[in-house]
């Protein structure tokens, strides 16, 4: 049987090889791996029922304007200061949620992508295969990056288009203002979020380590730096990269929204004090994870 | 020319891996052969451009490995030894992924695979994740990877090592295969001089992180065969070899207790033994050319002295590296 299996004999491939983007299947590959694992399943359904629950929040906020809300002036107001302004505060709870989230999602899928190519010999595997480095570092920030974009970024999107699409005319224009500083929040984690943990997975030895190492820091981090600041101890608020994804997305509210909408939020989360230190810290933390997974790249292999 | 190294030195803190090493080499399957720590694995590396040597220039079907890896690799096919793989991936999977990094389109990637493991005789298990593969399969699984971009040369680090002799010989059987026909040249590094005999019909023999010999296996072979008798026989053989001995000759024992291995100084014939054996009072009953074996050669190449510049001290390597031309003596 072996063989007559042995006697198709060896073929050669016909016709010219076109060079083909390589990052999209080291992407796809990783992201097929990891959603074979129950876990990655349960953290994609839990970010689901995330958006799923802050979607009907939000749906309920603007029909209650929309059906119930008081036609004459002196109440329409007051109406649309509460629909608008926990309408802000939904998405701003949302971002946070969803940020954590994500956070636990990603230690699932994107703990390993560097640290199980190293275990596994992997790596060598790649780079035996006429890959440049900079394929492979843009396949895994591909495939991390994917998983904030689609969990974090995108139902950001979707909400807010809901929830202007449903709001009646004179809500939804104040509500046109919160895009921006919600998509740049969400953008900034995601973009924090990938490449922590990769640079993570660069300097780690395995995917599993990684993952707890990386889910219990970020909440170390979150929760320290929220519970310093709040006792009066300014400077710990830096430290939390939650609080300094608020602080960004606040200036930029502060910076871009009408006087309307600002004097319509009912409430608004603690942040620090400078927007731009809070930028500085989180450029930190994406400069130094983008910096260990060029490093470990670059001293694995030569070329 | 599949290869050609050019003054190739390696350092790895205190361990000189590659000691200038210059060779050209061509043909269908060429062996690299030496012991545990020879530098076999980092010359492949070399080749692959995985690592930039100290000093010196490494063209692989004349491309330079360090100025242009890519394009290398495109025409390389690579099996590192050990257990390299993805978890998680079929075998299938894991070879059209392969397929696809190298610039295949998924659905010729697929389809290339089943190709492959067909030829290398992976059946069902391809559907297998691949961490419950025995180390038969994984090389088989290797091997398929290494082919399933169609390389114009396949290099194998140690495909051998860890298989069944079952095993073993349908691998070697496969680069035979592989060999003679359409397949790509075939470039093995290993320690068996057995694979080597099986597949290869030019060799490169290193230590220390240097060329002790390449050329061809008959070339390899035939060198020492000539030169050394075999004799066999009765009486006080330890007074021939003394008097052998004393007459310039090299003598060393025999695989039996009444034989004796002896290498005539120049000059001498088979004569000079009988007379030996007379003078002493020993009888002999054979004398005859001792067929030289391969790890005989081996091992001569092995404790041959280094070459300095490409030049082989024992004259095995061309001074320009000992290019083989295909099915051509050394």
């Amino acid at each position: 049987m072996k063989d007559q299996v042995h006697s198709i004999g060896y073929r050669r491939l016909p016709g010219e090889r076109p060079h083909r983007w390589v990052p999209w299947p080291i992407a796809r590959t990783a992201l097929a791996l990891a959603w074979r694992k129950r876990s990655t399943k349960l953290g994609v359904a839990l970010c689901l029922g995330s958006t799923f629950i802050h979607g009907m929040v939000l749906t309920t906020q603007v029909l209650l304007d929309r059906y119930v809300g008081n036609p004459q002036d002196d109440f329409r107001r007051a109406a649309l200061e509460s629909v608008v302004g926990n309408v802000h505060t939904t998405f701003a709870v949302f971002i946070s949620v969803q940020t954590v989230m994500c956070a636990f999602l990603l230690a699932m899928v994107a703990a390993g992508l560097v640290a199980e190519d190293r275990r596994t010999g992997a790596m060598e595997l790649y780079f035996s295969r006429p890959l440049r480095r900079r394929d492979y570092v843009l396949g895994k920030l591909l495939a991390a990056g994917l998983v904030p974009a689609t969990t974090l970024v995108a139902p950001f999107l979707l909400l807010w288009i809901l929830v202007v699409g449903m709001a009646p005319p004179h809500t939804a224009g104040p509500l046109l203002g919160l895009l921006l500083p919600g998509l740049l929040g969400t953008v900034v984690s995601a973009v924090m979020l990938t490449t922590t943990i990769l640079g993570l997975s660069a300097v780690g030895e395995r995917g599993r380590t990684v993952a707890v190492i990386y889910v219990v820091g970020m909440l170390v981090l979150s929760s320290v730096g929220n519970g310093l600041s709040d006792d009066g101890q300014v400077w710990a608020g830096y430290v939390s990269p939650l609080r300094n994804v608020q602080t960004i997305s606040d200036a930029v509210l502060d910076a871009g929204a009408t006087g309307m909408l600002l004097s319509m939020l009912a409430s608004r989360p603690e942040t620090n004090p400078s927007a731009l230190i809070s930028a500085a810290c989180l450029l930190f933390l994406s400069v130094a994870g983008l910096g260990l997974l060029l490093w470990r790249v670059r001293r694995e292999v030569a070329g | 020319m599949l290869l050609a190294l050019h003054g190739v030195s390696k350092r790895f803190g205190g361990l000189q891996a590659l000691h200038d090493v210059t060779c050209e080499l061509d043909g269908r399957a060429v062996g690299l052969l030496g012991p545990n720590g020879a530098g076999k694995t980092t010359l492949m590396r070399a080749c692959l451009g995985l690592l930039v040597p100290d000093a010196g220039v490494v063209k692989v079907l004349g491309v330079d490995a360090r100025r242009d890896p890519g394009a290398v690799r495109m025409r390389l096919g690579y099996a590192a030894e050990g257990p390299h793989r993805i978890p998680g991936l079929s075998g299938l999977e894991s070879v059209a992924y392969a397929g696809e990094l190298c610039g295949l389109p998924r659905r010729t990637a697929l389809l290339r695979a089943h190709e492959m493991l067909d030829l290398v005789g992976l059946d069902e298990a391809r559907q297998r994740p691949v961490e419950e593969y025995s180390t038969g399969m994984h090389q088989r699984v290797k091997l398929a990877m290494a082919l399933v971009h169609d390389p114009e040369l396949l290099m194998l680090d140690e495909p051998t090592s860890g298989l069944d002799p079952g095993n073993r010989d349908e691998l070697l059987q496969l680069l035979v295969r592989l060999r003679d026909g359409a397949g790509p040249a075939v470039l093995l590094s290993t320690h068996l001089l057995h694979d080597v005999e099986r597949v290869c019909d030019s060799v490169i023999i290193m230590d220390r992180g240097q060329v002790r010999y390449a050329g061809t296996l008959d070339g390899l072979q035939h060198r020492l065969g000539h030169e050394e008798l075999e004799l066999r026989g009765e009486g006080d053989l330890a007074a021939l070899a003394h008097a052998l001995q004393q007459a310039g000759h090299a003598v060393a024992p025999g695989e039996r207790p009444d034989a004796l291995r002896v290498r005539l100084s120049a000059g001498h014939g088979s004569a000079a033994i009988w007379q030996a054996a007379q003078a002493v009072g020993a009888t002999l009953w054979q004398v005859q050319p001792r067929g030289q074996r391969l790890e005989d050669a081996f091992m001569a190449a092995i404790h041959s002295p280094p070459a300095t510049n490409g030049r082989q001290s024992n004259g095995l390597v061309p001074p320009k590296g000992g290019a083989i031309p295909p099915g051509g003596a050394a």
